[in-house]
């Protein structure tokens, strides 16, 4: 009988994967993650396409970029211009967010909220006179197209705190302004900073366009059409793969600054 | 009748409320007052409950009561016929709210800020509190890491770090199993008794539970006509147990009036 049992449930261990909603540890979830990987390196490297370089060619040419083509201050460039623009960002979208506990605020945050709609192609004209182009240009188009979405996240997430939170700090006897402080600022940060860290990819992703439209100053946007212009397919590779691991990275340092910030954040998330 | 037991002065003073949401009459000329229990040489605090079924507009009476609502027509009033406005009674809601971003200690410790007290007393209190309510333990825990009926202590000890005349309760039996409930009456008795003219108002649809830890019971329903309720809620009904003696007595609960009364309020209920 209970052998019968313990049978069951080592059987139910080794195909525990592959059920639905089944929790797995951190050494079988790191198995499972090497898998992939190991399956996506095979599928590289056996690759039926041709215009895919392999792996040894676009480490060489990663090697190439890096002490010959000067990716590293390229690379300096595009995060100066990400974070510069993130930073604008966050302070605008979340002044603005804030500013929806106060009525006669709520058109003009709604109105920028509405903006996303625009997309940012047609605005480079008209930044680029208000702006005067060149790094500017790039720091109001990144911003813009951050910010909107960031806006209209943080103002929905301001909107839904339930009135219950700010009712309990009256009892409390805390003055309007400390209650939005205390419930709106500081309650919503956990929130605050998973908005900042989908925006920051959002960003991410446009930058090496945006870095297109001005390539003066460099940037591995810069870089990456200059590539593409004399057909260096392994070097375009070699960069994809460094703008994938460097957004990686930076998500993973925003996820990072939320769980030192607010620790309690963790608790709402309980694994299935 | 208890011997050396008898009232004093009105410490609450509930006239003529009037609430309609929507176009719904809720509550319709809620009129009750709640007298100082004296007892000869005893502190002896109020406890009361305010009974009614589910929808009734009890918690609408709670918010109205703790300054957080206004009601369409009526007043309610304290010992000196003062207002009681918002921060001035302490308020318990159902869910048991505390800010999720602080610990419990310094859920405590905030509560003490707002109120205006010392940095060094408020300390002192939330240290007082945290013995009091057995959870030293759980200083550093956030609210997301404690079960309900630990939120529950929590809570009541927020509302308890600056000293308060009132205490309302909502709902404060709902989901507590039967130890937790006795942990919760007594300590419900205890602040009460706290100070002299200290009430403690319970808000519920628990007969029994009710019964066991109030002096003075409420009834809050609505009249029928023709089997069905005439919108409106008032006061059907005051029971005051310390009168019958059914107040301040072990294994109450055991004997033939508390039971034959509980008996009876059930039936009134079913009418409300
Ligand atoms: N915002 C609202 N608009 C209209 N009716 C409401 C609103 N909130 C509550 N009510 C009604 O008021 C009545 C009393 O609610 P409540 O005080 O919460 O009841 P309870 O006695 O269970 O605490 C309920 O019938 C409910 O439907
Ligand atoms: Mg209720």
């Amino acid at each position: 009988m209970a052998t019968k049992l313990a049978r069951r449930r080592s059987k139910a261990a080794a195909f525990g994967v592959f059920n639905p909603n089944h929790v797995v540890g951190g050494r079988v979830a790191g198995l499972i993650v090497a898998f992939w990987t190991a399956i996506a390196l095979l599928l590289w490297i056996a690759s039926p396409w041709k215009t895919l370089p392999t792996p040894p060619e676009v480490i060489h040419a990663l090697h190439d970029l890096w002490w010959n083509d000067g990716l590293g201050p390229e690379l300096f460039t595009t995060l100066k211009l990400i974070f510069h623009a993130t930073l604008i960002t966050t302070v605008l979208a979340l002044g603005l967010a804030y500013l929806t506990v106060v009525p006669a605020m709520r058109p003009l945050v709604q109105a920028a909220s509405k903006l996303r709609f625009l997309g940012i192609t047609g605005l480079v004209f008209p930044l680029t006179l208000l702006t005067g182009g060149g790094y500017a240009l790039k720091v109001a188009l990144l911003t813009f197209g951050m910010a909107s979405f960031f806006v209209t996240s943080m103002a929905e997430t301001v909107l839904e705190i339930p009135r219950s939170e700010f009712d309990h700090m009256r009892v409390l006897g805390a003055s309007e302004l400390l209650i939005v402080w205390e419930v709106v600022v500081r309650g919503t940060l956990d929130r605050a900073l998973e908005v900042l860290r989908q925006n920051v990819a959002i960003g991410w992703s446009m930058i090496t366009m945006v870095e297109g439209i001005s390539r003066a100053e460099g940037g591995i946007g810069a870089l990456i059409l200059n590539e593409n212009k004399h057909f260096r397919l392994e070097d375009v590779y070699a960069l994809l793969l460094v703008i994938l691991l460097v957004g990686l990275g930076i998500d993973a340092l925003v996820g990072l600054l939320r769980a030192v910030l607010c620790p309690h954040a963790r608790l709402g998330k309980v694994r299935r | 009748m208890i011997p050396g037991a008898s009232v004093g002065e009105v410490v609450l003073d509930v006239k003529e409320v009037g609430l309609t949401l929507e176009e719904h009459l809720i509550l319709d000329g809620v009129t009750f007052q709640v007298k100082d229990r004296i007892r000869e040489g005893i502190t002896t605090g109020q406890v009361v409950a305010l009974l009614g079924p589910s929808g009734v507009g009890k918690t609408r009476l709670l918010r109205i009561i703790a300054g957080l609502d206004a009601p369409d027509s009526g007043t309610v009033r304290g010992l000196q016929g003062e207002e009681l406005p918002a921060g001035t009674v302490g308020v318990v809601f159902q869910d048991y709210p505390l800010l999720r971003h602080r610990t419990v200690e310094s859920n405590l410790l905030l509560a003490g800020s707002i109120g205006g007290l010392s940095a060094a007393r408020s300390e002192a209190r939330t240290q007082e509190l945290l013995k009091t309510f057995g959870m030293e333990d759980r200083a550093g825990f956030y609210p997301g890491q404690l079960s309900g009926g630990q939120k529950q202590r929590v809570a009541i000890a927020q509302q308890l770090v600056v000293p308060r005349r009132f205490l309302l309760l909502d709902e404060p039996f709902s989901g507590l199993d039967p130890a937790a409930l006795e942990d919760v009456s007594k300590l419900i008795c205890e602040v009460a008794n706290l100070d002299e003219f200290n009430t403690v108002m319970i808000v519920t649809h628990d007969i029994r539970a009710a019964m066991a830890v109030s002096d003075t019971l409420y009834m809050l329903g609505r009249a029928s006509k023709n089997g069905k309720h005439v919108p409106g809620a008032k006061i059907v009904g005051e029971y005051d147990l310390v009168d019958r003696g059914l107040a301040w007595q072990k294994g109450i609960m055991e004997r033939p009036d508390f039971v034959a009364l509980e008996h009876e309020l059930r039936g009134l209920f079913r009418t409300l």
